[in-house]
């Protein structure tokens, strides 16, 4: 089965640059024949005809995506894994998130449920969620997330090439909101 | 004459001054407001909220299906079906003039770049353009043309992806029919002018089409921004933030293998752009039989500007004295239209009659008592405002909402003291009227319409006539932006055939050298357009770094607060002009159709993806604010 790593975030960010960061580290390593590693940090409308591009009787058949995700409740640096149950949100939903891509936002979840909407997305979606911290401009990340890279490039590997440990893992959704909202006034 | 507010006059020679006797020539008072829908007050507002069950707060926060963060408060009374206020929130900070102050001036191709993540190149190649007016620097004509397609090519991506996937469902079956059964009743009867071209034969299998998410329209413009951004980075290197727009020209490397794989890209445009137009010419003039009334919807005066795009190659030399003439020879011609009536088409007019006022907006008036401005008057010696871009000093202060007082982050730009609005129906306004367009084998200015024909394709080659309509509204937005389409498309067709003729010279040179002075002060502008129309970048140099920086993008001028003179900014124009017409009587199943329908057919681009650093943090996605009266 062929697998895609991916890593979603914007450069430049802080904890919130994790998902490019673990890319370019693995991008590294030497990965085994059926597994690509990209960045795909950008028009999710562009990463499903990205995706679509790929032989039809030789797509992949999995997806390992890694990006921060503020849950809030899990200390700076935390990894969770799981498989994506494939909820889908509701239409109007789907429709935001389009909106969001195709005017410029970057984010795992609107990623996801896009190719999953229009039917780009390999049927194996491996998450890995890191808990980030600091959300500004800078290529520093916080102690808990650099302490934390190696297990997380470890976690993310073992999604794209042990089939066991994909098998073991819990089936979740997505959280929808991957980065934090502010307001004025 | 150009100004009737600004105490502008010009001598017989055509040079400009300050009229004679004039204490204080930009004091607040020198203007009058025109006729128009004005706001009623905070205490009137109230009182009828109080008094009348049928009045009730309608607010739209976040407006979907627009580009960024945008929230809309309006009052309406259900009875007479009239929206009684409307009022435009910008809720987020740009902030690129503060980040671009002491720095590096190209730094500001690639930092500016980011203030859109639709059309980041039109910010580089317009601060390219005021960098090179600056520095006294002129791109060679391949360089010129190369950047005229890229422009063309951001608006091949741009147009498709907000006729149909942002406004193109106000008008689908999954929302007309639920909203207006007996108007989707009459789209099943009604047969379509242009099935073949188009190929629907009824109304109603158009606006099925339209359906978000599975209509083959939708789906189909998300095709085509592949298209457009294939081509795009072929002479550009990335989408949407491009690295090879330079100061003096580009970077790309051109040769006939990319444009012949440019060709391939551009000519799928030919039969998509006819499709385009004559769908909305079809659903224009259905939704204008079935009720006169929808001339209504987002209706406001023909007040527009646009400082025109895609420069000849013999005619631009970047320096602002020249600015009228090379500006007159631009493929889309610049200009300011009042009241339907195109008054100028000088460049340099235009950035007179610029002024930036912040009293409804999240900033500090920066012209003190006494305080004389940087610069009283531009290059060539014509006056300027204290309230003009090159003398401004964005100066944030984020407070609490209030309507009488500050309740955005948008600022009020006005021409000679007007409301004007910006898109790129604009630019095919004052080329259809100025006939100053350069010949061109497929384009006609005809002082009343621009005659387009478009090349064969899969469908004969065909004939496109955009009149300037009658009638100033949601629809004809919309209209318009479809045929401009048709007219980027030849556009980008005839810079192709250009640079084409060029290589087969040998004409290769796309960039010249160029130095940036580490002495005195320069200053530049760029005139530029994004595929919502308007859009400068004025820049001030001292000793090599960025003295000041100021951006006035289309969305600036279209989601502009009510002003210091009781002017409605324009989408609380067209709003406020804005009939109800779903067929519901019941306000809880009011879905205020109509009122996105006026707001949305500007294309509303509020630059939300920034990342802008505040106290409280980074802001990288959508906020919603409540707009409905946070008075402190």
């Amino acid at each position: 089965m062929r697998v895609i790593v991916g890593g979603i975030g914007y450069p430049d960010l802080c904890d919130y640059s994790i998902g490019i960061e673990v890319q370019e580290r693995l991008s590294e390593r030497e990965a085994p024949p059926n597994v690509v590693v990209e960045d795909l940090s950008y028009n999710p409308i562009a990463i499903i005809q990205r995706l679509g591009d790929e032989p039809p009787d030789d797509r992949f058949g999995r997806i390992v995506v890694v990006s921060a995700v503020k849950r809030g409740d899990r200390s700076p640096g935390t990894a969770e894994c799981y498989r994506w149950n494939g909820v889908m949100p509701v239409d109007e939903e789907v429709q935001r998130a389009v909106t969001d891509a195709v005017t410029g936002i970057i984010a795992m979840d609107n990623t996801l449920v896009i190719a999953r909407y229009f039917g780009a997305l390999p049927d194996e979606v491996v998450v890995v969620e890191v808990e980030p911290e600091t959300h500004e401009f800078g290529a520093s990340f916080s102690p808990g997330v650099s302490s934390a890279f190696e297990k997380i490039c470890d976690l993310v590997w073992s999604g794209a090439t042990d089939d066991k440990f994909v098998a073991g893992l819990p089936s979740r959704s997505l959280a929808l909101t991957a980065v934090p909202v502010m307001r004025f006034g | 004459m150009c100004f009737k507010n600004l105490p502008v006059e010009f001598d017989s020679a055509g040079k400009p001054f300050l009229r004679d006797g004039v204490g204080d020539p930009y004091a607040t008072a020198t203007a009058t407001a025109p006729e128009g829908p004005r706001q009623l007050t905070s205490d009137k507002i109230e009182e009828l909220l109080k008094r009348n069950g049928h009045i009730k707060a309608l607010d739209f926060d976040p407006v979907t299906r627009v580009a960024g963060a945008l929230a809309f408060h309006t009052v309406a009374d259900f009875e007479q079906r009239k929206i009684l206020e409307a009022r435009s929130v910008a809720t987020l900070f740009r902030g690129y003039e503060v980040i671009m102050v002491g720095r590096d001036p190209r730094d500001a191709i690639f930092i500016t770049s980011r203030a859109c993540g639709v059309c980041g190149g039109v910010h580089s190649t317009c601060s390219a353009l005021a960098i090179e007016m600056a520095i006294g620097c002129c791109p060679p004509p391949q360089g010129i043309l190369v950047r005229n397609l890229a422009l063309a090519l951001e608006f091949l991506y741009d147009h498709p992806l907000h006729l149909h996937l942002l406004a193109g469902p106000d008008y689908s079956q999954l929302i007309v029919e639920p909203t207006n059964p007996s108007l989707y009743a009459r789209a099943k009867k009604t047969e379509a002018r242009f099935t073949a071209i188009h190929g629907y034969r009824t109304i109603a299998d158009l606006m099925v089409d339209l359906n978000p998410l599975t209509g083959k329209l939708y789906v189909e413009a998300l095709h085509m921004t592949r298209v457009a951004r294939e081509a795009y980075v072929m002479i550009c290197g990335k989408y949407p933030h491009p690295q090879t727009i330079v100061p003096g020209g580009m970077s790309s490397t051109i040769n006939l293998t990319v444009m012949n794989e440019m060709f391939l890209r551009l000519s799928q445009f030919f039969d998509y752009s006819k499709k385009l137009a004559l769908i909305w010419d079809d659903l224009t003039e259905f939704f204008y039989e079935a009720n006169p009334e929808y001339k209504k919807v987002g209706a406001r005066r023909a007040n527009m500007i646009d400082t025109g795009i895609f420069d000849h190659p013999d005619a631009y030399d970047a320096t602002y004295e020249s600015a009228d003439d090379w500006g007159n020879r631009r493929w889309a011609t610049p200009g300011a239209i009042v009241e339907g009536k195109l008054v100028t088409t000088d460049l340099k007019k235009i950035n007179m009659g610029l002024e930036e006022f912040v009293e409804h907006s999240y900033y500090e008036d920066w012209t003190g008592e006494g305080q004389k401005p940087h610069f009283p008057t531009d290059p060539s010696g014509n006056p300027l405002s204290p309230y003009h871009p090159w003398n401004k000093v964005t100066r944030p202060r984020p407070q609490g909402q209030n309507w009488k007082e500050k309740y955005t982050w948008d600022t009020t730009p006005r021409w000679d003291r007007q409301g004007m609005e910006a898109g790129c129906y604009a630019r095919l306004w004052n080329t259809a009227v100025a006939k100053t367009m350069p010949e061109s084998p497929f384009m006609e200015s005809t002082g009343h319409s621009l005659k387009m024909r478009v090349p064969s394709g899969a469908l004969p080659e065909t004939e496109l006539e955009w009149h300037v309509p009658d009638v100033w509204n949601a629809f004809e937005r919309n209209r318009g932006r479809a045929y401009c389409m048709a007219f980027t498309t030849l556009i980008a067709f005839e810079q192709w055939r250009s640079i084409m003729e060029r290589l087969k010279d040998g004409d290769t040179t796309t960039s010249t050298k160029f130095h940036i002075p580490k002495r005195g002060t320069q200053q530049g502008v760029g005139f530029w357009g994004a595929g919502r129309g308007y859009l400068t970048h004025h820049l001030t140099l001292d000793r090599g770094a960025v003295a000041n920086y100021q951006i006035v993008t289309p969305s600036t001028w279209n989601a502009s607060p009510t002003d210091r003179w009781g002017q409605p900014g324009p989408y609380e124009e067209a709003v406020l002009n804005t009939p109800l017409l779903e067929e519901t009587t019941d306000p809880t199943k009011f879905r205020g159709l109509d009122v996105l329908r006026a707001i949305r057919s500007f294309d509303p681009c509020m630059p939300c993806t920034t990342h802008i650093q505040s106290e409280g943090g980074l802001i990288t996605r959508e906020v919603n604010t409540c707009a409905c009266g946070l008075d402190e």
